[in-house]
């Protein structure tokens, strides 16, 4: 499955910028099953320098900053993707890796072991999930008993977030602590995956955030609306003997080729699409618009448009 | 001798417990100390009192101070260093020298690791928690690598004296270790205050050490090595260790910053100067690590750059210390030293530490866990203010709630063996009294080693059996000696080759935020001085018309009342239709005075000044605080008054002005013009002239009769300060011509216009030059203007009165042109010279995923 994605964020300034520096996170990994094809990040005013690096988590952020005087700052991203899952997919090791215990992965984290060492640290709580709360702890321990399958477990996981949290854009924003979600039980995607994580973490278990975009399917005989999709999250557990193993609380699934990865980190904090520090007066705000769809059905109607 | 032993060092000997520095197991005095006992003995007690209090003196004097937060004392505590110095034999202390030149290296070596491959944490010598659950490392700083030899340039190790005899580590500092800079102002009060205590005694000084940190700052330039430019990074006057800051600055000539004083463009670090973008090579931070960088870092810094770990990625601009430093600075990492040390170098720690166990591991956990009461409890970051947890004092609860705590994140905690350090002899009052002392000792990277100071900075506890020494709490400090037994060169000599840093000191790089600051308060003075001058002119005025017995039927006041709202410009006020002002004048007068709210009055201008000048505080003097503190005193105190009299106002008045004049006085002689104070004269000239013009304007254009000219000429020349020097020149009746030669157009009056507008002239062509042609610039077009205007001026033509307005019409265009001239020529100066940066934010962030 080839994806065309776009991925569109302004921010307006009313008083206007002097200078910009920022940082985004919004470039599609290339790994077993999803390979970038095609990338190209379009900002204005154009940038006085730019560059791009790794970070520490392997992601690739760009670093840019504008010297002129702004009133606005678009970044688009637009790239192409393709997601072949069953390349991701290893079926053989993934039926014996379902049968590794809560307590095996424990055991096993104690290994040294370069991988293993680099595992470990997503036991550990971070910037935006920190100390232990006794509620997620409680909360977790229902799923997750020694003797169990870590993966059944975390399935069970996810699928409880689905039915006891209700999905309410607007409760939550990124400085809500997780202990208000967890009391509240609303929130969206990254707050569903964050509180996936905590309470994988609760357990001594390693998870991660992913940050991504999922492709929307539009009620069946309309057709689909440019721009109305948004960045998503969900998370990841380590299984040992098999790795990463990704999970989607919001939808309830396990992300396949409709989910595309950008980058993973602790928390949100990690791998923010954009961030910045801005010298101005007056208040900012921002829009952000992303459409993902099937690369052929976007130039047909691309193409369908400019023949109108 | 020995009835002075027994003042001296009455009780000493059963004072003391434990293991003590000067006293022998047999209570006799050791080898080392001798010397410096009798020395103390010849001085005798009295005498060492008289030192203490110079001391004391001298510190305060040269206003060494240290900030600590919430003390009772203010912000500023003076600097306390105790007349009794702290010895160590140079035969122990090269062995220490070599345990400090090996812990250094260590700790660069880990540096490197961690920011590198790693191998540390993949070879199974540092469990990972250990790193990762630290707050100092930092994800942003990974792999990032100077191209010097050494990542750790500058390393500060606390030593005290355990049980066995032996000096042990105690802590590490590697971020930004203060100190240095007191420990050099501690030499330098005792040899200057006692020299007889230095008496058979051979002292190493510090100056090759300082040689060598200069070297390191001029070496660590990756680019631009003929001639870095180097700066000193402070937080700002809050800081506990400000003093420090500005005094290293001075010390080693490069100029003191804070984070807006700097931009990153381009990739690479500027200074915002005087004199445009100054490309920076070398930073000495003395910020923490998180506060470096809003972008990458903390958001919530604002003494940071935003934007430097990219230029320290690019390898344009190098930090002393690398940012990220900060996860050496780990009491859990003890435990792994010895191995550490055999990974690296294969050798034995040289230097003791605590015996310490990291709760991350279980066996030493439930060592811990088994008899918490009997260890020490830290954790492995500093969070906030360093925590201990000394568990022998603490209730049943408190230990519960640390247990909990430790189970929670056990890789969070280290525990430490409970040690009994070595106490010193500490001068109190008129004896000598035993104190538990912590050394601090610098290691700076030098080629393939370190260079190790020859002592370093003591702190003592501040009570008797007190177990915790820092400063932060308190405490005095002790000079701190390594003596030899042959006499060492006496070398103070600290003017090395500066290379070609030295232009680092002159006015093109005074940083743009210090120049405006100096401009403002130069202009806020400025205006205050005129204001409280006119206004006391008006009082007694006052006075004399007997006031308090009848009404303001004077005309001559009531010209006098709607002057001051001109003058201040705080409208309406007499100007205003309502008569109840004018009737009751002492009301609005007061508002003038004391309404802080009111743009233009007294109390505007001083809070203003006092914003200007509170950034600038390094600047100032000791003396210009205490004056300063004097003046905000009277106006707290008038402020409190119930009612207000002629009298009053006017004795405030008084005391005010004589206090801002010494103030002025004390600003130009404590501040170099170099240093940036050309901006205050240029404001306080500016300020000056615009407010004479105004003063000019409210009270000589109007034509009065002969009578009512002679009260309101009399009344500005005693606002102007010059009525004596109008009878001394022209002895003759007040005539409106002559005032007019003499506060408008006599060129050799220090308190005329012409003469104040030269002098500003002068001072304007001094300022920097943007573009190195001889162009003039900008303001310097402007103030010729104002020049030529004034020489355009001529007595005859202003002195005509238009007839059918009775008002001198060519005066009042003459000086508003003159007025719009000045503004220009200000508004040139701020538009040219300083730092127009807009706040700094963090870009909006909202949830935006689905």
């Amino acid at each position: 499955m080839i994806f065309d994605l776009w991925h569109k964020t302004k921010y307006s300034y009313e008083h206007g910028a002097s200078f910009c520096h920022n940082i985004t996170t919004i470039k599609p990994k290339s790994f077993a099953g999803q390979t970038l094809l095609d990338y190209h990040l379009e900002i204005t005013p154009t940038p006085t320098d730019i560059s791009e690096r790794l970070d520490f988590f392997g992601n690739s952020v760009t670093r840019f900053s504008i010297q002129q005087h702004h009133k606005e700052l678009v970044v688009i991203a637009r790239s192409i993707v393709e997601r072949n899952y069953e390349e991701q997919f290893d079926e053989v090791q993934f039926l014996k890796a379902k049968k590794v215990t809560v307590a095996e992965t424990k055991a096993h984290l104690k290994q040294i072991d370069s991988e293993i060492i680099d595992v470990r640290q997503f036991v550990m709580p971070s910037p935006l999930i920190t100390n232990g709360n006794e509620n997620i702890a409680a909360y977790a321990s229902l799923s997750f008993k020694p003797e169990r399958s870590f993966y059944e477990a975390t399935y069970e996981l996810m699928q409880r977030i689905y039915t006891d949290f209700d999905f309410v854009p607007g409760f939550t924003n990124i400085a809500t602590p997780l202990k208000e979600v967890m009391a509240a039980k609303k929130g969206v995607c990254q707050d569903f995956a964050q509180i996936a994580i905590a309470c994988v973490r609760s357990m001594g278990l390693p998870a991660k955030y992913v940050s991504g975009y999922i492709e929307t399917v539009p009620p069946e005989g309309k057709e689909k609306l440019i721009g109305t999709d948004a960045s998503h999250a969900w998370f990841s557990v380590y299984i040992p003997t098999y790795g990463w193993v990704d999970f989607d609380p919001t939808n309830n699934q396990i992300p396949k080729n409709q989910h595309i990865v950008v980058a993973h980190g602790r928390d949100y904090y990690d791998v923010p699409p954009l961030k910045g520090v801005i010298y101005s007066m007056g208040k900012n705000t921002m829009e952000v618009s992303v459409d993902l769809r099937p690369a052929t059905s976007y130039l047909n109607q691309m193409h369908s448009q400019s023949q109108q | 001798m020995k009835t002075l032993t027994k003042t001296l060092f009455e009780n000493y000997f059963s004072a003391s417990s434990g293991y003590d520095e000067l006293l022998t197991s047999k209570m006799g005095i050791k080898e080392n100390w001798k010397v410096l006992s009798q020395n103390l003995l010849k001085i005798g007690s009295e005498n060492l009192a008289l030192k203490q209090t110079e001391i004391n003196w001298l510190l305060a004097e040269n206003g060494v101070t240290y900030n600590v937060y919430n003390d009772p004392k203010g912000l500023n505590r003076p600097w306390d260093l105790n007349v009794v110095p702290y010895i160590i034999h140079q035969k122990e202390w090269k062995g220490v020298e070599k345990g400090i030149q090996q812990r250094a290296e260590l700790l660069n070596l880990i540096l490197k690791d961690l920011y590198g491959k790693r191998d540390l944490l993949k070879n199974g010598i540092i469990p990972p928690e250990l790193i990762y659950a630290h707050s100092g490392f930092l994800r942003a700083c990974d792999q990032i690598q100077y191209k010097k030899s050494k990542q750790l340039s500058v390393y500060a190790a606390d030593l005290a004296r355990g049980p066995d005899g032996r000096l042990w580590v105690v802590n590490d500092r590697t971020q930004a270790p203060s100190g240095m800079g007191y420990a050099l102002e501690n030499r330098f009060s005792t040899s200057k205050i006692i020299p007889e205590l230095y008496t058979d005694i051979n002292v190493t000084q510090p100056s090759n050490f300082f040689n060598d940190f200069n070297q390191l700052l001029l070496n660590s330039a990756s680019n631009n090595t003929e001639s870095p430019m180097i700066v000193v990074l402070t937080p700002g006057p809050h800081n506990e260790t400000y003093f420090e800051h500005s005094y290293l600055s001075s010390f080693l000539g490069y100029p003191l910053v804070k984070g807006n004083d700097l931009v990153v463009r381009h990739g690479k670090v500027w200074l915002k100067s005087l004199n445009g973008l100054k490309q920076i090579d070398v930073i000495l931070r003395r910020i923490d690590d998180t506060f470096m960088d809003p972008l990458e870092l903390r958001e919530d810094s604002y003494l940071g750059v935003a934007g430097l770990l990219e230029a320290v990625r690019l390898q344009n601009v190098t930090i002393i210390n690398p940012i990220g430093s900060g996860v050496l600075e780990n009491p859990a990492l003890v435990p792994f030293m010895e191995n550490i040390c055999k990974y690296f170098l294969d050798e034995e720690l040289i230097l003791p530490q605590i015996a310490s166990w990291w709760c991350g591991q279980e066996k030493e956990r439930k060592h811990v866990l088994a008899d918490l009461p009997s260890f020490v409890l830290k954790r492995i970051d500093r969070s906030n203010r360093e925590r201990i947890y000394f568990c022998e004092f603490l209730d049943k609860k408190a230990l519960e709630n640390l247990k909990k705590e430790i189970l929670d994140y056990p890789y969070k905690f280290v525990a430490q063996e409970k040690i009994s350090f070595s106490t010193a002899p500490n001068f109190v009052s008129t004896h000598l009294e035993p104190r538990k002392i912590l050394c601090r000792t610098f290691a700076i990277a030098k080629e393939d080693s370190y260079s190790v100071m020859p002592g370093g900075l003591v702190r003592v506890a501040p009570e008797r059996e007190e177990l915790f020494v820092s400063n932060q709490r308190g405490g005095t400090s002790k000079d701190f000696w390594i003596v030899n037994d042959v006499p060492q060169a006496n070398l103070q000599n600290y003017s090395w080759n500066k290379t070609s840093s030295s232009p680092a000191t002159g006015l093109n790089d005074v940083p743009s935020n210090t120049a405006e600051n100096l401009f403002w308060s130069g202009r806020y003075i400025g205006r205050a001085l005129v204001t409280a001058r006119y206004l006391r002119m008006v009082l007694s005025q006052m006075t004399h018309a007997q006031y308090t017995d009848r009404k303001p039927e004077s005309e001559s006041l009531k010209i006098l009342f709607q002057s001051i709202t001109k003058i201040t410009s705080t409208f309406p006020g007499f100007m205003s239709e309502n008569d109840e002002v004018l009737n009751n004048p002492l009301l609005e007068i007061k508002d003038i005075i004391l309404d802080d709210t009111k743009i233009g009055s007294f109390a505007q201008s001083m809070q203003s000044f006092s914003s200007s000048y509170y950034a600038l505080r390094n600047l100032w003097s000791r003396d210009m605080w205490r004056v300063f503190d004097g003046i905000q005193k009277h106006i707290k105190n008038l402020k409190k008054e119930e009612s207000y009299s002629v009298y009053k106002l006017t004795n405030f008045f008084d005391k005010i002005i004589t206090r801002l004049i010494a103030f002025m006085t004390l600003t130009e002689e404590s501040i170099l013009v170099r240093q940036g104070l050309l901006l205050y004269f240029i404001g306080l000239q500016l300020e000056i002239g615009a407010m004479n013009i105004e003063k000019f304007r409210a009270l000589l254009i109007v034509n009065y009769d002969e009578e009512l000219e002679y009260e309101i000429l009399e009344s500005l020349l005693n606002s102007h300060e010059s009525l004596n020097i109008y009878r001394y020149s022209y002895n003759s009746y007040l005539s409106l011509e002559n005032v007019l030669n003499l506060i408008i157009l006599d060129k050799e009056y220090s308190r005329s216009l012409t003469y104040q507008m030269h002098r500003l002239k002068k001072d304007i062509d001094k300022l920097p030059k943007i573009n190195t042609t001889n162009e003039l610039t900008v303001c310097q077009n402007n103030i010729n203007m104002v020049i030529s205007k004034m020489e355009s001026l001529n007595v005859k033509e202003m002195l005509v009165v238009d007839p059918e307005s009775n008002m001198r019409k060519n005066l009042d265009n003459s000086l508003s042109e003159l007025s719009d001239l000045l503004h220009t020529t200000s508004l040139s100066i701020s538009n040219t010279y300083f730092n127009h940066s807009q706040p700094q934010k963090q870009l909006v962030n909202r949830n935006i995923t689905t």
